[in-house]
C-alpha cells in the first residue's frame, strides 16, 4: 500500500515553545491512523499541519507527494477536517452551512445538492436541515461538522477529537460513521485521548508525549508488548506491599504502585488470583489490559521489575 | 499574497448570513450620519445661509455621505470580522478549504466595502430626496466607485486595527480617538480655510480629508485644486492599507 502522508524529522515550535519535537512516520492509504497523548501532547499541532493551516516549522511534510505547506489548496482540496472546536456558521442554517462550504470547494451546485442530501440522511439530521445551529445540541454539531468534512468527497479525513464531551450514544453513532467511511476506502486519522476509541477505530497508532512519540504500532500487539495480556489491581496501603510482594512475585508479572494501588501485568491472571484468594485479599480486580495501561506506563511511572 | 477568486465566496458567505438581520443594519447605518444631516444641515444650515452660492445642505451632503461610508466599512472590518474570527471561529472554518488565509480577510474587505456602500447608497436616496444629487448621471457612477475605493480603504484599515486587537473596547480607541476626530479635520462639516496652516497640513494624512474633497468636485462637476493630489495619496494609502490589513490579519490568524 502506498504512503499517502510522509513526515520525515517533523518540528513545529510557537515562539520558544516546541510544540512537535522531531517526529516521523508514514500513513498508508486506507488505513485508519490514531495520533494519542494527554493535553499539550503535540497532537493537533501536528494534524494541522497535515492539513495546512499551520506552517512546518521544520523537517519534511507530504501528503500525497504534495509538500504540505499553507498555501497548498491542492491538499486543503482532497482533505476533510472534523475539527476539535465546533466552529459551524451559527449565521447560517443546517443546509446552508453544507451548500456554502460546497461552493468554497467549487463543487457543482447539482453534485453538492445530492451529496448535502446523501450526508445529512448519513449523519441523520435530515429532519434538522432548515434549523439554526443554535437549536442543535452537542452531538447534532459533532455530527453535522462530520457532513461538511465530507462534503468534497475527501480522500483524507482528519477527525481531532470527534467524540470529546459527548454522550455515550452520540459517541457510538460517530464511531459507527467513522468505521464506514473507512470501509468505504477513505483514509482517517484520528486525534483521541481515548484509549478505547483507538482501540475501537484504528489500525496503528502512535502515542505522542511532549512533542515526542513514544510508541508506534496496532493497538493489539502494543498492548501485548508492552503490558502483557491481563491486569491485577489489588487496593491496598502502602504499607502492606512489602508483604504482599513476597508472596506473589511471579517471575514474568510486573508490578507498579499508583497511588493506592498495586498493579500487576501478566499473560495470565489466573495464578496470581489464586495467590489472591489464599491471602484473603478483597479489594482486587483482574481485568484485560488495555491501551490505557500502555499509556498510562509510557507517559506515567516508571516500572518496577 | 496569494489571492484567488475564491474572495468572491467568503463575500457570498456574508451575503447569506446578512439576509437575516438587513432591515436592522438599514436603521443603525443610516442613524448617525442622518442625524448629521438633519441637525447641522438644517439647524445650523439656517445659521450659515449661503455657503459659496449656495445652500449649506450643497457643502454638507458629499461630506456626509462619504463619513457615512466610512463608518459602515470601519465597523464592519472591526466588529464584524473579530466576532467572525474569535466568537464563532470562522476564519478556522474557511482556512481549512482551498480558501487561503489572503482570500478570506480580502471577502471580508469586500464585505465592507459593500456595507460602506449600502450606507452611502442610503444617505444618497436621502440626499436625492432633499433634492441634492450629482450633476450627471456619469458622476453618479464615479460617486459609486468613489464610495467603493473609500470601503477598501477604511475596511482595510480596520483590519489592521482588528489583528491587534485583544477584545472589542479596543475597538473604541480606534473610534473615538482616530474616526470621530478624523470626521470634524477633514472639512465634512466647514471647510479646512481658516484652520492654521499646521492643522491643515495635519488634515492632508487624513484619508477622509482627499474622500471628502474628491466627493464635493463630483458632486459640483467642478475640480477642485489638487484634486490629482487627493487621488494619488488616497491610491498610496490604500494600496499601504489592503497590503498591510492581509499581511498583518494573516500574522495572527496563522500560527
Amino acid at each position: 500500500m502506498n504512503s499517502l502522508v510522509i513526515a520525515k524529522n517533523l518540528v513545529k515550535k510557537f515562539k520558544d515553545v516546541t510544540a512537535v519535537n522531531d517526529i516521523s512516520f508514514e500513513i498508508k492509504e486506507g488505513e485508519c491512523f490514531g495520533f494519542l497523548g494527554p493535553n499539550g501532547a503535540g497532537k493537533t499541532s501536528t494534524i494541522r499541519m497535515i492539513h495546512c493551516v499551520s506552517p512546518v516549522t521544520s523537517g519534511m511534510l507530504t501528503v500525497t507527494g504534495m509538500p504540505a505547506n499553507i498555501n497548498s489548496r491542492a491538499i486543503k482540496s482532497i482533505t476533510g477536517v472534523i475539527p476539535q472546536e465546533i466552529n459551524l456558521d451559527v449565521d447560517l442554517t443546517v443546509d446552508e452551512n453544507l451548500a456554502i462550504h460546497a461552493r468554497f470547494f467549487d463543487i457543482p451546485r447539482a453534485q453538492a445538492r445530492k451529496r448535502i442530501n446523501d450526508y445529512l440522511k448519513f449523519v441523520e439530521l435530515d429532519q434538522k436541515r432548515n434549523s439554526k445551529i443554535d437549536e442543535l445540541s452537542t452531538g447534532m454539531k459533532k455530527r453535522l461538522l462530520i457532513a461538511r468534512a465530507l462534503i468534497n468527497a475527501p480522500k483524507l479525513i482528519i477527525a481531532d477529537e470527534p467524540t470529546t464531551g459527548l454522550d455515550p450514544q452520540a459517541r457510538h453513532l460517530v464511531w459507527q460513521r467513522l468505521r464506514e467511511l473507512k470501509r468505504e476506502g477513505a483514509t482517517l486519522i484520528l486525534t483521541t485521548q481515548y484509549m478505547e476509541e483507538a482501540e475501537q477505530l484504528c489500525d496503528r497508532i502512535v502515542i505522542m508525549h511532549k512533542g515526542r512519540i513514544l510508541k508506534e504500532g496496532v493497538p493489539k500487539s502494543l498492548i501485548e508488548d508492552e503490558i502483557g495480556s491481563e491486569v491485577v489491581e489489588i487496593r491496598v496501603p502502602k504499607e502492606e506491599d512489602e508483604k504482599i510482594l513476597s508472596r506473589l512475585s511471579i517471575a514474568g508479572a510486573a508490578h507498579e504502585r499508583v497511588g493506592d494501588t498495586l498493579y500487576f501485568y501478566c499473560r495470565d491472571g489466573k495464578d496470581l488470583m489464586r495467590k489472591v484468594v489464599e491471602m484473603n485479599l478483597h479489594n482486587v480486580l483482574n481485568r484485560p489490559a488495555t491501551l490505557e495501561d500502555v499509556f498510562l506506563k509510557l507517559t506515567g511511572r516508571s516500572l518496577i521489575e | 499574497m496569494n489571492l484567488s477568486y475564491r474572495i468572491y465566496y467568503v463575500f457570498l458567505r456574508n451575503l447569506i448570513s446578512y439576509k437575516r438581520f438587513i432591515f436592522t443594519t438599514f436603521l443603525v447605518s443610516l442613524g448617525q450620519p442622518f442625524f448629521y444631516l438633519i441637525t447641522f444641515g438644517i439647524g445650523m444650515g439656517a445659521y450659515m445661509g449661503q455657503f459659496g452660492g449656495r445652500p449649506y445642505l450643497y457643502f454638507l451632503v458629499p461630506g456626509v455621505l462619504i463619513s457615512s461610508v466610512m463608518m459602515s466599512s470601519a465597523s464592519e472590518c472591526m466588529y464584524g470580522t473579530f466576532v467572525k474570527m474569535i466568537h464563532e471561529k470562522l476564519y478556522d472554518s474557511l482556512i481549512a478549504t482551498p480558501i487561503s488565509c489572503e482570500d478570506a480577510v480580502a471577502g471580508d474587505i469586500a464585505w465592507g466595502m459593500f456595507r460602506g456602500l449600502v450606507s452611502g447608497v442610503l444617505m444618497l436616496v436621502v440626499a436625492l430626496l432633499m433634492g441634492i444629487l450629482p450633476v450627471s448621471a456619469v458622476n453618479f457612477i464615479l460617486l459609486l466607485l468613489l464610495m467603493m475605493f473609500v470601503g477598501v480603504l477604511f475596511s482595510s484599515l480596520s483590519m489592521i486595527v482588528t489583528s491587534f486587537a485583544p477584545n472589542f473596547d479596543f475597538f473604541s480607541y480606534y473610534s473615538e480617538l482616530i474616526l470621530t476626530p478624523m470626521l470634524f479635520f477633514s472639512g465634512v462639516f466647514f471647510p479646512l480655510d481658516k484652520f492654521p496652516a499646521w492643522m491643515k497640513a495635519f488634515a492632508q494624512f487624513m484619508p477622509l480629508t482627499h474622500a471628502v474633497n474628491i466627493s464635493r468636485s463630483i458632486f459640483s462637476g467642478q475640480a477642485s485644486q489638487g484634486l490629482a493630489f487627493n487621488f494619488l495619496v488616497l491610491i498610496i494609502m490604500e494600496a499601504v492599507a489592503f497590503n498591510f490589513g492581509i499581511k498583518l490579519m494573516k500574522r495572527r490568524l496563522i500560527k
